[in-house]
């Protein structure tokens, strides 16, 4: 193994540093703002020294917020709360279509598998604004309107194709002659399918599925056309600090804060399956 | 519960107590300011109540709003439960942020859906609404005695406001004029005017300027003698929102116009005659020397969260922006006045371009009747009262509250020159722009033609007319020129 010189690790640690501190410095200057008052943020020029205060997370939890001229009722609990929910139902669902979706696009090559796979994926060419307007017609006629059902059926349109074409790659690389071999020990297609192609391809799944949370976590047109106040997601909700009688920057920094909390957690969790999924074949030869 | 304080505030509304002793006897009772406001409304309610108008019609109906989250839709809430008693009818919200509220109008109104009854709008953006039959023409109700109370006094309404919120739909058509749908009723409104740092102007020594050149000058001496402040806050992005303010308030000061309708009703662009590029000129010149560093990113926001914090000297915008950032926790509450601003040495007054906030009725509601007896209520002088007095609803539209003594001193107190700006302009504002279904794309146009000019990418006389040229293209496309 080749030893790196002194002069190779101190500079491999300034560049991993600079990295480091670009990457990361809005995230910090973000998280320093959450502890400060719109005033402290705003003074010229900007310091990150400051009196830290927890009234914005307080009046984000509480949902009242303290505006320049009155207080303001705010539901930034129940936007993440619907995020939280709508993400984790809709991936959920997307998983478990799209998961038996995408093993038989790879192993079964039945007429137009092809074209239904692209049909799929075309659900992702289209601007949603060009598709809303009809489903909120259709949803209106159906009863789906300003339901959560509806919401994750239309995020469906998000997750499923991302979801089903991630793992149908997964799929194919795995050596179909494992599948044979367990199959000629005399174990049916879906034992086949459960003991050894889905612990196989489970990185793959493991990052379709993460990539598909922080998908439908940071939409935002879909809800807002389909739904009424009570179910908008953060990434609505967040724009509520954004007042005619100022910007509350420093609850618009808590907002942050708390919002990316679930992704940055479920990344930091899953981050090992995320690299080895996503490097999965990358290295095939 | 609140029994004494009622019949307190029931004597108030009688004429037999003042207006001090009705607060100093609900103070000693142990009631804030603002419920204070809420009971002397409920008396104000029931006094309504008496009026011989059939508030019950509609008991047991509900009506939905579709509401922009705004101080104007707070004052409505924090009252709706005199509403409510009133009729005996409910009231459901939906609250959107303002910077995806329009979105959410737009999709409802044009799927047709019958969710939402009435919701809030700008007077311009009913220049789309109406003639896409999305909206009602409110006129039917307001003239019919069987559904419009006899107290609502709609000429109570400013004029000039009034006639804005009304078009008969042609292109190039009058505002307000006699075949005019009124397409929205003005609820709070917006002039555009100076709000100067009366702190950093006693500093450096400044007067408050009272035309372009003035403006220009003070800007820049500001910047000149004001550590890291610029002079003047005016909006820049590439939006139909920076031309509707300051920019629009001064142009129309000089006697311009958008564009040109002729006999035949056809439109053509107007912006690029010799004082309009002398205007245009000085305007640009103004931003170049003392705007904000980052003026082609300023929109609302941007301009009045600097005024607050003391990065501007002062803004030619929205009157109540300026209202806002002198409260709150803003480091220069309490240091912000106000003056009536006219851009035209040789104008008599002030000609401030007006934004509307306005109710309006959707076409797809199965409950208008019902709806109207919401919408007449909001839009009352009690109700009006009641915010203007007790929360954040200015600039109330109606005459009455302007009269009203004790929304004038509480003004007076803490927003020192804004009802004399009020007074001295109200009489010439009105919405400048011509009525046209183009209306947001030209304006956005404009603004980027303003961008260019300020960074120097085209010169003035140049851009108008590329500007000029465009405009008329566009509208001839259109069939309108």
């Amino acid at each position: 193994m080749q030893k790196n010189s002194n002069l190779e690790n101190v500079l491999r640690g300034v560049a991993i540093t600079a990295i480091i501190l670009f990457f990361m410095f809005p995230i910090l200057w973000i998280f320093l703002m959450s502890f400060q008052t719109n005033e402290t943020i705003l003074r010229v020029p900007p310091s990150p020294f400051f009196e830290p205060t927890l009234t914005n997370y307080r009046s984000l939890i509480s949902g009242k917020l303290e505006g320049s001229t009155a207080t303001l009722e705010i539901a930034f609990m129940s936007n993440l709360y619907n995020s939280l929910f709508l993400s984790v139902t809709s991936v959920t669902v997307g998983l478990i279509l799209g998961v038996p979706a995408a093993y038989a696009f790879a192993r079964l090559k039945f007429r137009g598998s092809e074209d239904i796979a692209f049909t799929l994926l075309s659900f992702r060419f289209a601007p949603p604004l060009l598709v809303l307007l009809p489903l909120t017609i259709y949803f209106q006629q159906i009863g789906l309107a300003d339901t959560y059902g509806g919401l994750i059926w239309v995020y469906q349109l998000i997750v499923l194709p991302l979801i089903l074409w991630i793992v149908r790659g997964y799929f194919e690389d795995i050596p179909a002659d494992i599948e044979y071999a367990y199959r000629i020990a005399g174990h049916s297609f879906w034992a086949t399918f459960r003991k050894i192609a889905l612990p196989l391809a489970g990185p793959g799944i493991a990052a379709a599925g993460l990539l598909a949370f922080i998908f439908a976590w940071n939409n935002f047109i879909f809800a807002l056309v389909l739904a009424s106040a009570d179910k908008q997601p953060v990434t609505v909700g967040a724009l509520a600090f954004i007042t005619a009688s100022g910007i509350n920057y420093g609850q618009i920094a808590a907002g942050i804060m708390l919002s990316i909390a679930p992704t940055f957690a479920l990344a930091l969790y899953a981050q090992r399956y995320l690299v080895e999924g996503l490097s999965l074949g990358a290295v095939k030869g | 519960m609140y029994e004494k304080e009622k019949k307190l505030a029931k004597s108030y509304i009688d004429g037999k107590v003042s207006r001090r002793s009705m607060l100093r006897g609900m103070a000693s009772m142990g009631v804030t300011a603002s419920t204070a406001g809420v009971l002397v409304n409920a008396a104000a309610t029931q006094a309504l109540a008496q009026n011989g108008f059939d508030w019950k019609k509609y008991s047991g109906t509900t009506v939905k709003l579709l509401l922009n989250q705004h101080p104007y839709a707070d004052a409505m809430i924090a009252n709706l439960d005199n509403f409510k008693e009133l009729t005996g009818m409910d009231v459901e919200y939906d609250i959107f942020p303002e910077d995806v509220y329009f979105d959410k109008v737009t999709a409802a109104l044009s799927s047709g859906s019958s969710e939402y009854d009435a919701f809030m709008t700008g007077a311009y953006m009913t220049w789309t609404y109406g003639p896409a039959g999305w909206i009602d023409d409110l006129n039917e109700y307001i003239g019919d005695d069987s559904k419009t109370n006899p107290d609502y006094n709609w000429e109570d309404m400013l004029e000039g406001v009034r006639k804005s919120c009304a078009w008969n739909g042609q292109p190039g058509g009058a505002l307000g004029s006699d075949d005019a749908k009124q397409w929205c009723i003005p609820w709070g409104y917006e002039q555009n005017n100076l709000t100067y740092n009366s702190r950093m102007f006693n500093e450096a020594g400044l007067t408050v300027p009272t035309n372009i050149d003035e403006l220009a000058s003070t800007a820049a001496e500001a910047k000149a003698k004001l550590n890291g402040v610029y002079g003047i806050g005016v909006r820049g992005s590439r939006s139909w929102a920076t031309i509707h303010p300051g920019f629009l308030s001064a142009y129309a000061n000089f006697g311009q116009k958008d564009l040109n309708v002729s006999d035949d009703g056809m439109l053509s662009a107007a912006m690029n005659t010799d004082v309009s590029r002398n205007m245009h000129e000085k305007w640009v010149k103004m931003i170049q020397d003392s705007g904000a560093p980052d003026w082609s990113t300023h929109t609302w926001y941007q301009a009045g969260t600097d005024l607050g914090a003391g990065k501007s000297a002062m803004i030619f915008d929205a009157d109540i922006l300026g209202y806002f950032m002198n409260g709150g926790d803003n480091a220069e509450a309490g240091n912000l006045s106000f003056a009536p601003f006219a851009a035209n040495p040789e104008a008599k007054a002030p000609t401030p371009n007006i934004w509307i906030w306005s109710l309006a009725m959707a076409n797809a509601s199965k409950q208008k009747d019902a709806t109207w007896y919401f919408l007449q209520w909001a839009s009352g002088p009690e109700h009006a009262l009641f915010g203007a007095t007790e929360m954040d609803f200015v600039n109330p539209v109606r005459k009455s509250v302007w009269a009203d003594a004790g929304f004038r001193s509480r003004l007076d107190k803490n927003y020192p020159g804004y009802v004399e700006m009020h007074d001295i302009s109200a009489p010439g504002a009105q919405i400048y722009f011509t009525a046209q279904p183009l209306f947001f794309d030209l304006t956005t146009e404009w603004a980027a033609t303003l961008q260019k000019m300020v960074a120097n990418e085209v010169p003035v006389d140049e851009g108008l007319d590329q500007l000029a040229q465009s405009v008329d293209r566009q509208l001839k496309e259109a069939g309108l020129g």
